[in-house]
């Protein structure tokens, strides 16, 4: 190989230099980049039909509400649909996700509160009757301590949270808080 | 394979000069050589002691012997957030940046057959460059800092930097060209001039900065204090901040990394190998393309983020293109030792040449497939950055420095090498560390990234608390901190047989006197080579003579003035068709009309945030990837930064994102959380932070901030008059304190610190779901919606 090789007469401190031709492969996988960045800019940056990363991100939400709530629809935050959800392993699967994401770091893992109240016993500070809890979610309590949550999670993902944060009550938490509140009754029982 | 032997045929016309005698100055790059080396023990020892304050935090709350060490994770000036950028910086500009300057002076002297143009510049730079590395050293664990990655200094330091760097390095070199004995400027030199012009350009237009000192002189009539010398804003915000930024983050890695190490490759490589360089062609080719390609590449920091989606693609498309320029480099480096692989098995400095080289290769490959954007949808945000980073950095600039050292320490202290077995164990040493570091870390970035995104059957996130994720990581985590503290070992072994071998230097140094005749005012350029093109207009073997065969760059080689402008164009050009878009084009960041100024509280609590370096820890931009979003929220859009003097967004969730914390926690969790994150986190690595707690919140200083704000065009109405941005933030610092006794929280909070933070935390990603206000000053040009 040595053989073929073209020494140029210029020299630097002694350091000599060959004029090898550069290999073509690379020129061919050069040529190749620039001509893939060529289509690619002209495909997704000057073709109105291209998705963008949003479209493709509505077109994601569409999808999962779609197959998560497709089979309850539009839910109301009455007590009867509540109570319905809580029934649900389907919904309550999914409203364990919500409650781990973003109820844990306050109320626990288990329910079995932090900072937050302990959501297994039987006593309650701002819940009477089974959608106080919807309106808690919704609109925080206990100037602020528990925040509003209405602009993170939509109606239907508010309803079925509160129906998993419901079905906690009377679980055995690890390290129970104390009551907090008053005890208030059973919740209803399901219907038939 | 085209002419052969036509060597000697073209003999040049040139006059020469007088013969003339010189030096040279070899006391500077011992100087540098030293500092680089010293520095980077250090650098490699913070490295090793940020390493374990990710790792130690769970063994902590387990290992009672451990519990002395608990101050890692608790003191102001120690916590990851400050230790992290003194780790870049100390690795970037003090190891790596000595180490190309003690390349620079050692090889521009001899490629130039001249001494540099003024000892007293020289040593001007050192001392500079010194002073500026002690300067970073204390103002970083301070928590001085301009917020911005690699370009925390603030701005005296930046100051310093920028005459250090131009009048005293950039003048110094220039002039040694064109007092230069060689004709011709090998590609080594090329690579130096695309150095210097390129970091000056970047560090001045990334650090242009209103310093708050200035403004409480000349705005708000107001005594500077001592701290407030020391803190400024970028005059970029939100989108074009982050431009900004990262065209300047990536291109530092370019310019400040790459370019300078390529010329110390080509100097030391055929040095050290006693053989030529494997291709002049492939060099020209090589060099002119990675100049001017890699600028157009930073945005790839910012892919799926609120920068515009054209911008995002340049800079992948222009990632996969640096491709092949970069391997140029690797293929002339690795095929110059062809036929010298004998040497390369008994020559540990060869050795350390062959590794870094092979590292650079795989930067560079891994660097473009990182940027595809499909790959960046995971990789972002994650360690896999980091093992990036770590290949290139202790690869490819740690390796060729040490090869660099080992190869000068003889001949600069003209004696022999302490102990040769002492390389070969630093060789292996720093080659198992890399090893371990970067495959553990890699393997910990994936798997984080895996489970961020992973949904379970019924579309509900698998690993939804965050912790567990980070818990996940824990393994490779210590497997770093050994890769790390391998490699610090070989740092030391290093410094240790440079001071040893400098022990044994003769009581005074000899001096070679050189000999070689001053450049003539003529030179006729040899004609080009003669052209295969035989069937053809004049106009093509014209083109093929001059350009294709290259002779036209064989001319530019002797004109440094002209190479220098080309750079200059190549640079510029790139840079301007990116940067003039980002900047004019308004539909790039479209306006929230529910988007406010931040109030005086929350700005002064944003600049503890940035003080204490949250943002090397958090993002605060939620990408419109359904994962993301599902975990913190509703995507960030650009109209939420316009009021970010520098933008936040950070590059890596060690802890979850920020942009819509907001209204997520209780004021007294937040509180509590900062004070000791584990009270309510137990298995959290988060740094505690009790002097928040503990600390005043310095009122007199925010009506400044609020000033400078104004003065960078954020829209704060009456508050710029005298004291009303101080009366604002006091009335919101009681408002909150009074909430978080009504939370039951601590009572004595309404003075500290830490009501600023809360109140800057509690207001973010807030904007964006509140009506906007009622008497719009603007016609509502409102959209939530991007567009690209």
């Amino acid at each position: 190989m040595a053989v073929k090789d073209f020494l140029s007469d210029h020299e630097y401190d002694g350091i000599r230099e060959y004029d090898n031709p550069t290999p073509g492969w690379w020129h061919a996988i050069f040529i190749a980049t620039i001509a893939f960045s060529f289509f690619y800019f002209v495909y997704w940056e000057m073709n109105p039909r291209a998705s963008t990363p949003q479209s493709r991100w509505a077109a994601a939400q569409t999808a999962e509400y779609k197959r998560i709530f497709s089979s309850v629809g539009d839910l109301q935050n009455d007590e009867a649909t509540i109570l319905k959800m809580m029934g649900n392993e389907q919904m309550l699967n999914v409203a364990q996700g919500f409650y781990q994401s973003t109820c844990i770091q306050c109320h626990g893992k288990d329910g079995g509160g932090i900072n937050g109240v302990n959501l297994t016993d039987d006593n309650y500070k701002n819940v009477k009757k089974l959608d106080d809890i919807f309106n808690v979610i919704t609109n925080g309590a206990n100037a602020g301590v528990m925040p509003s949550w209405k602009n993170q999670f939509n109606q239907n993902e508010r309803v079925i949270l509160a129906a998993y944060v419901a079905t906690l009550r009377g679980t055995k938490p690890a390290a129970p808080k104390a009551p907090e509140g008053d005890p208030i009754p059973p919740w209803p029982a399901p219907a038939k | 394979m085209a002419s052969d032997g036509s060597t000697a045929s073209h003999s040049p016309h040139q006059e020469t000069g007088p013969i003339e005698r010189f030096v040279y100055d070899d006391a500077v790059v011992r100087k540098f050589l030293f500092a680089s080396i010293i520095f980077g023990v250090v650098a490699f020892l913070v490295g090793v002691i940020a390493a374990i304050q990710l790792a130690i935090p769970p063994a902590l709350a387990s290992v009672k012997a451990l519990s002395w060490l608990e101050f890692l994770t608790n003191t102001s000036f120690l916590n990851f957030g400050r230790i992290r950028p003194l780790h870049t910086n100390a690795a970037i500009f003090a190891f790596a940046g000595n180490a190309l300057f003690a390349a620079i002076y050692y090889s521009t002297q001899r490629l130039c057959k001249a001494r540099m143009w003024s000892d007293k510049l020289s040593n001007l730079h050192f001392w500079g460059w010194q002073l500026i590395v002690v300067c970073a050293a204390v103002s970083l664990p301070l928590g001085l800092t301009q917020g911005k990655e690699y370009a925390e200094l603030e701005w005296p330091v930046d100051l310093m930097i920028a005459v250090v760097w131009v009048a005293f390095f950039g003048v110094n070199f220039f002039m040694t060209l064109a007092k230069r004995r060689e004709r011709h400027m090998y590609v080594a030199l090329w690579f130096y001039i695309a150095t210097i012009v390129t970091v000056a350009m970047l560090h001045v237009f990334n650090n242009l900065s209103l310093p708050l000192a200035l403004v409480q002189m000349f705005k708000t009539g107001q005594t500077p204090a001592a701290a407030d010398w020391l803190k400024s804003w970028s005059v970029y915000s939100g989108v074009q901040d982050a431009f900004m930024q990262w065209w300047y983050g990536h291109n530092a890695v370019a310019f400040f990394l790459t370019t300078p190490f390529l010329g110390l490759m080509y100097y030391f490589l055929p040095k050290a190998a006693e053989k030529p360089v494997y291709s002049y062609r492939l060099s020209i080719i090589h060099f002119w393309s990675l100049v001017f390609i890699y600028i157009w590449a930073g945005p790839h920091h910012l892919h799926y983020t609120a920068l515009p989606q054209w911008a995002s693609t340049l800079g992948m498309l222009f990632s996969v293109m640096l491709w092949m320029p970069s391997w140029g480099g690797m293929i002339n480096g690795l095929l110059t030792l062809r036929g010298a692989w004998n040497k390369v098995a008994a020559d540990p400095i060869l050795k350390f040449y062959v590794v870094g080289i092979t590292f650079y290769g795989m930067s560079t490959f891994e660097g473009p497939m990182l940027s595809v954007k499909s790959v960046n949808s995971l990789s972002h945000y994650t360690d896999w950055t980091i093992a990036h980073v770590h290949a290139g950095a202790l690869g490819w600039n740690g390796l060729l420095s040490f090869g660099m050292a080992y190869w000068l320490a003889p001949r600069l202290f003209q004696a022999p090498i302490w102990s040769k077995k002492l390389v070969a164990a630093h060789f292996w040493l720093a080659t198992i560390g890399i090893a371990l570091y970067v495959l553990g870390i890699y393997t910990g970035g994936i798997t984080q990234g895996l489970m961020w995104r992973a949904f379970d059957e019924t579309g509900r996130l698998q690993y939804p608390d965050f912790v567990e994720t980070v818990m996940t990581l824990m393994p490779f985590y210590w497997i770093r901190v050994i890769g790390g503290t391998l490699f610090l070992v070989g740092g030391i072994l290093c410094l240790l047989n440079l001071v040893m071998t400098w022990a044994a230097r003769p009581a005074k140094y000899e001096e070679t006197v050189h000999e070689a005749p001053a450049l003539g005012p003529v030179f006729i350029d040899p004609p080009p080579q003669p052209t295969e093109i035989t069937a053809s207009t004049e106009w093509a073997k014209d083109v093929d003579q001059k350009y294709i065969k290259g002779w036209f760059h064989r001319v530019w080689e002797r004109k440094p003035a002209k190479f220098t402008i080309w750079v200059l164009i190549a640079i510029f050009s790139a840079s301007l068709f990116e940067i003039v878009p980002t900047f004019l084009i308004k539909s790039n960041v479209p306006t929230i009309a529910s988007v406010q100024p931040y109030t005086p509280l929350e700005l002064a609590g944003r600049d503890i945030y940035i003080a204490e370096g949250c943002y090397n820890c958090h993002s605060q931009m939620i990408r419109p990837i359904w994962a993301e979003t599902r975990r913190y929220g509703e995507y960030s859009k650009p109209g939420e930064f316009v009021y970010d003097h520098p933008f936040q967004w950070g590059s890596r969730r060690i802890g979850p994102d920020l942009a819509r914390e907001g209204g997520r926690q209780s004021h007294d969790w937040q509180i509590r959380h900062l004070e000791n994150p584990r009270q309510l986190i137990p298995d959290s690595i988060m740094p505690a932070y009790p002097h928040l707690l503990k600390d005043a919140l310095n009122f007199e200083s925010i009506q400044g901030r609020v000033d400078a704000m104004a003065m960078l065009g954020v829209p704060y109405g009456d508050l710029v008059q005298k004291g009303k941005a101080i009366e604002a933030a006091k009335a919101q610092a009681k408002e909150l304190a009074d909430t978080l006794v009504a939370q039951q929280g601590y009572a004595d909070m309404g003075d500290k610190k830490a009501i600023a933070l809360l109140a800057y935390l509690q207001r973010l990603g807030t904007d964006i779901s509140k009506p906007p206000p009622a008497e719009p000053a603007k016609p509502a040009t409102a959209s939530a919606e991007v567009t690209k």
